[in-house]
């Protein structure tokens, strides 16, 4: 677990990540409720785009790897570039997961109406699994971190409009508000007014299920081995 | 635009395409959320078989159950049959691709639709088992001709290091030969001569005298002899070395060029017997390149040696251009050039040019051991 260990001591020794991963959390909590829409506090709605951000923040570590030739010696080093890329994913997630505990430990802790908080986080995990994946194969495409973080930062806010995380997708017109379906962040919105008004289980799985498989599909996608 | 050469990659197209469609008929017409489960294992196929190559066949039928299962809650389910039918003719297993034809028989979908779809996959799934066959079957083909060039190349250099040892023996029993007949031939008479005016000084009968120094005469005298018959036995009758190379060139004066001057300069001993053959040949395939493919009224070979090269440099004052004169012929030299660690090269600046440098060993075409018994 070597590369595992080295992956967490890496995402924290950068100042700017360190900040970046702790306080946004911490501020998620403490954001306001909404009148009618959102259903939960405004910072949990938000904390679907905190994750893709953080996403593409903890795997563009492994886009530095790859230009700065690391991935290259390990090519030739006695680990496979399966190990390389689960270590670091696994790294990534458990960062993740204690973010999530943080923000929904947090929220419980500071009163906010948040329902069902264990499926809350289950929800939360599953998304970034997704995200994670997404990102991964988003790096896979580019060769400079700085390139890939900016053109990154539109395309999560487009996603995010047209999945239903910052505005309900029933005020989009009938087209889109079919295709909004293609996006994982569309599950997310689902899964939390699922949080807020769900009773049976089954929708609630299939939403989670749905964000699994995303994660296989766009790992798969971004674990091919480039060396440059 | 090399990726668009390869049939792998509309075989990878078609699938993410038949998904993409499979979307399209999802969102236009159904939309219900569990049937969008089967797209995305649709996709999750469809991404390893992108990933790891080729799957297994039977991953095809891990498409079918998908399906399969989805058929009774889902018409994506039917359209989806597209995709094993697709694989299980990609693999060649046509017989067991027709069967999904089946899904046809549901009666609520429209069936020209669904059966046109099913005929592409199919002719599509054939076509590319058909191109992937010859691919491969090319893509063996070339390695074993690569395999079998680089035995040929292996064996050249064997050849070469053969050749190479051979001239050296050679030239070992050659100058053993020459040392024996001289020591046969001339070693006694001299001797004798030697000894017979040592004696001389000593003798005090003037007829003795006379006579040893007669004798003394003969023996030199059958030495010269023997010394000129075996110095014009072992001149060979052909010409080797340079000399070859001016015959050569003389020769070819009357093929059409007026003039070829040949000019030599450095210690063509150092020059060693196996490059001999090498600068023949360039030379032979210079001068036939501008015989057959020159306007050139002159030409000129400059032979040259250093302490370290041997250069032969063939131009001529042609002003056509022939073009790509790349054919075996200089290709082979080059080859045996580089083998030899020297170079060939050619080019048509001022008329054609054709230059081959050989770098020459360390106390060159004489042997070292002769220096060792010293």
């Amino acid at each position: 677990m070597t590369i595992f260990h080295f992956a967490l001591k890496r995402s924290f020794g950068n100042r700017a990540n360190l900040l970046f991963l702790t306080l946004f959390p911490i501020a998620c909590i403490f954001l306001p409720s909404g009148e009618g829409w959102p259903f939960l506090p405004y910072g949990y709605q938000y904390f679907g785009i905190f994750i893709l951000f953080a996403s593409i923040r903890l795997a563009a570590i492994m886009l530095e790897d790859r230009a700065k030739g690391v991935v290259k010696r390990l090519a030739v080093a006695p680990v496979s570039h399966l190990r390389y890329i689960s270590q670091n994913l696994l790294a990534y997630l458990c960062i993740m997961v204690v973010q999530c505990a943080v923000v929904v430990i947090g929220g419980l802790l500071y009163g906010q109406q948040l329902y069902q908080p264990a499926w809350l986080m289950l929800l939360y995990i599953s998304f970034s699994a997704a995200s994670l994946a997404v990102a991964l194969a988003w790096i896979s495409l580019y060769r400079n971190k700085e390139i890939s973080f900016l053109v990154f930062m539109p395309i999560v806010f487009l996603v995010a409009i047209l999945g239903g995380i910052m505005m309900p997708v029933d005020i989009f017109p009938e087209g889109l508000r079919r295709l909004a379906v293609v996006f994982p962040t569309y599950w997310l919105a689902k899964g939390l007014d699922w949080i807020a008004f769900g009773e049976s289980i089954g929708p609630f799985l299939l939403v989670n299920g749905v964000l699994w498989l995303y994660a296989v599909v766009f790992v798969i996608m971004g674990s091919a081995r480039k060396i440059e | 635009m090399k990726a668009l050469k390869e049939p792998m990659t509309f075989v990878q197209g078609w699938r993410f395409l038949t998904i993409g469609a499979l979307l399209y008929l999802w969102i236009a017409h159904e939309a219900k959320t569990g049937s969008y489960l089967l797209i995305l294992l649709l996709l999750v196929l469809a991404s390893l078989r992108w990933r790891f190559g080729r799957l297994p066949v039977w991953t095809a039928f891990a498409d079918a159950a998908v399906c399969l299962a989805f058929v009774p809650f889902s018409d994506i389910g039917v359209y989806g049959l597209a995709l094993p039918i697709f694989e299980f003719a990609l693999k060649g297993k046509w017989a067991v691709s027709l069967l999904f034809f089946a899904g046809l028989l549901v009666p609520s979908l429209p069936s020209s639709l669904l059966f046109w779809l099913y005929v592409q996959a199919f002719l599509f799934g054939a076509f590319a088992c058909t191109a992937l066959g010859h691919q491969r079957d090319y893509k063996r083909e070339a390695d074993e001709q690569r395999k079998a060039r680089q035995e040929l190349e292996r064996i050249r250099l064997e050849l070469l290091e053969a050749n190479r040892a051979v001239s050296r023996q050679a030239e070992l029993m050659e100058r053993h030969r020459i040392s024996r007949q001289l020591h046969d031939h001339l070693g006694h008479d001299l001797t004798g001569a030697s000894l017979a005016l040592q004696a001389y000084e000593y003798v005090s009968d003037p007829a003795e005298a006379r006579e040893l120094l007669r004798e003394v005469g003969n023996r030199l005298e059958r030495s010269t002899t023997r010394l000129r018959e075996a110095v014009h036995n072992m001149t060979p009758v052909t010409p080797i070395g340079a000399d070859s190379l001016a015959y050569i060139a003389r020769n070819f004066r009357h093929a059409g060029i007026a003039d070829i001057r040949f000019r030599q300069s450095g210690d063509m001993q150092r020059v060693a017997p196996h490059m001999w053959e090498l600068l023949e040949a360039c030379l032979k395939e210079a001068l036939t390149n501008i015989v057959r493919h020159s306007n050139a009224s002159e030409a000129e070979v400059e032979l040259q040696a250093s302490e370290t090269i041997v250069r032969l440099r063939i131009g001529d004052n042609g002003t056509v251009h022939p073009g790509d004169l790349s054919g075996s012929g200089i290709r082979g030299l080059q080859m045996r050039a580089r083998a030899l660690g020297g170079s060939l090269s050619r080019g048509w600046d001022n008329g054609f040019t054709l230059v081959c440098v050989l770098p020459l060993e360390q106390g060159g075409g004489i042997d070292e051991t002769a220096d060792s018994r010293r």
